[in-house]
């Protein structure tokens, strides 16, 4: 009877309205997996893949069910275009495969190939094409109200990576819509990737989906480290140094202005790998391993290597289905045929990230820096041989140096909202440096260079290093393990919390 | 098996001395052999053979075994 009055005390705290909430798509309050909601989903979710370890399908249905929860939580009601999407591709991919001539082969494949990208170009490039129009004309065009549904330049590349794979025939198409329908929806990479290969994907649905112990300790490793580069790194000296100077950079001194594109850099690597790092360890708690998508990017030594390493699901994507057939039909025009391939692919680079003019520069940037260092690779070599710099560690540090330069201007356009608001920060830095406020801004921005600094020292740390911990936590007992994982969520929301006081300060 | 004669179009477009080409070697193991050059030893192949790739015939080839068989049916049409 008391058991009874307690639990009906204890209904009374619940507001039930707002427990609702929780579970209804919410553009203000989304499911990403530094949330405290996403704890709870992840940790159900966990419990009924255990539950349901006597068989396999039900757990690919648990996966397929809290995937495309979660996405309908992010999305809304655009999970029905992905629904869509996920079933045109599954039969087109069969049909290509099972058709008979090449024409058909050709017919159905471009078809597809039209429809995806139509529905990129729909919602991602409407509005900025309108507004190129417009402005040409200077006209008055009304915008259309088009919202973007968020993972479509992700989901729609894992898609075409499998129609393509089957046209070119380096793979089959599976039977099972069942298998297909979690590739699309499945939750670790929907929203920013890794961009998954359907070949590499499928078959591990195949397996038998348990973790094995290096799994678990490599999961463990990589959402500490991933929660770390996000949340305590890259949000902090993202909201209390980069923002602002970004906002208005006439307000700062050159210095300041290049200590933010330094800032920068490191607050995109860790904003970006740390959630890669999330996605791949929580896959890896469900039995799929994904496509790691860097491999120490600043320590490239040139401009090519730069995008061996970053963002290495999208520069392979391009490279083997776009870059390498434009090659390939370019092949008569010798290097300049190269030099064309590259101008196109990272066009399509500059575009994919969004439709802004500063993305586009962003992408001639490295086509340029691409096309110049291919035209130009037999006399620097020539050069390199002759002064005896050729595999010196000295020749290899410049280059380090030079190509992370490089590699900051397009970053300092990638980042600022605008092409006059780069010009600005450019302005600043050649024209206004006054290097000896950096001391001033040490004492004042204190934390964010403490964290500036420990990011690099992050970035740079050898994979071995890296293997080394993870090797340590593998062996490390279950509750150890999660102790370490629930110390590091402590700090994360420690630091979330704290992150509040100096905006507000900032209002005074 | 690698031919001898295939070995050498590519040790020579890519200045190598010597490489140890296996049937399931893959070009990004090949020091030099990276998506710029890649182009030229598919040129240096066709050349010395005198045959022609079709676009998608290359982008299916995946190892130096794959690229043997493709040369092989190239010669056995000829």
């Amino acid at each position: 009877m008391i058991g009874f009055l307690d639990f009906n005390r204890f209904m009374q705290y619940i507001d039930f309205n707002k427990l609702q909430q929780l579970f209804v798509y919410d553009p203000a309050n989304q499911l990403y997996f530094s949330t405290s909601f996403f704890l709870f989903f992840f940790f159900s979710l966990l419990l009924f893949y255990r539950i349901f370890s006597f068989s396999k399908n039900l757990k690919i249905y648990t996966l397929i069910f809290f995937s495309l929860f979660f996405y309908y939580k992010d999305s809304g009601y655009f999970f029905l275009l992905l629904f869509l999407s996920t079933f045109i591709n599954f039969y087109f991919g069969s049909w290509i495969y099972k058709s008979k001539t090449d024409g058909i082969r050709r017919i159905l494949f471009f078809s597809i190939l039209l429809i995806n990208l139509g529905l990129l170009i729909y919602f991602k490039y409407t509005n900025f094409f309108i507004q190129i129009f417009s402005e040409l004309t200077s006209g008055n065009i009304q915008l259309l109200n088009i919202i973007l549904p968020v993972g479509i330049s992700f989901y729609t590349f894992k898609a075409l990576s499998y129609v393509i794979e089957i046209f070119i025939g380096t793979m089959e198409p599976t039977n099972n819509l069942r298998d297909f329908v979690l590739y699309m929806y499945f939750f670790p990479n929907i929203l920013a990737g890794p961009i998954d290969r359907a070949v590499a994907f499928l078959p591990q649905i195949g397996g038998d989906l348990v973790p094995t112990k290096e799994d678990m300790g490599k999961a463990v490793f990589l959402i500490m480290s991933g929660l770390f580069k996000k949340v305590v790194i890259a949000d902090y000296i993202g909201l209390n140094f980069v923002d602002r100077v970004f906002q208005v950079p006439l307000r700062f001194t050159g210095v300041e202005n290049l200590l933010a594109s330094y800032a920068y850099s490191i607050q995109i690597y860790c904003d970006f790998s740390g959630y890669t790092d999330m996605a791949l360890g929580i896959a890896s708690l469900l039995g799929f391993k994904l496509m790691d998508n860097f491999n120490i990017p600043f320590l490239a030594t040139s401009i090519a290597d730069y995008w061996r390493r970053w963002h290495i699901s999208l520069s392979t994507w391009l490279l083997d289905y776009l870059f390498k057939p434009l090659q390939m039909n370019f092949r008569r025009m010798r290097i300049y045929g190269s030099a064309l391939a590259i101008f196109i692919t990272f066009l399509i680079v500059g575009f994919w990230h969004g439709a802004n003019w500063t993305f586009v520069v962003f992408g001639l940037f490295h086509s340029t820096y691409l096309a110049v260092s291919l035209l130009t690779q037999k006399y620097r070599k020539a050069f390199y041989d002759k002064i005896h710099l050729t595999g010196t560690k000295t020749l290899k540090v410049f280059q380090i140096f030079v190509t992370f330069h490089l590699v900051l201007i397009t970053a300092i356009i990638f980042r600022s909202d605008s092409l006059k608001t780069a010009r600005n920060v450019f302005h600043q830095i050649f024209e206004f440096f006054h290097g000896a406020v950096f001391f001033q801004w040490i004492s004042g921005y204190t934390e964010v260079f403490v964290l500036i600094l420990l990011g690099y020292a992050l970035h740079f740390i050898p994979k071995s290093v890296d293997n080394k911990v993870k090797s340590m936590i593998t062996a490390a007992p279950i509750y150890i393990q999660a102790i370490l994982l629930a110390l590091m969520i402590l700090l994360v929301v420690q630091v979330e919390s704290a992150q509040l006081q100096p905006v507000i300060y900032f209002n005074f | 098996m690698v031919s001898e004669k295939l070995q050498k179009i590519i040790l020579n477009e890519l200045k190598l001395t010597s490489f140890d080409f296996k049937d399931e070697t893959t070009a990004n193991q090949v020091p030099g052999w990276d998506s710029f050059n890649h182009i030229n030893v598919i040129m240096a192949v066709e050349r010395d053979y005198n045959i022609h790739f079709k676009g998608i015939e290359i982008l299916k080839v995946k190892n130096m075994g794959e690229l043997q068989k493709l040369v092989d049916s190239k010669l056995q049409l000829n």
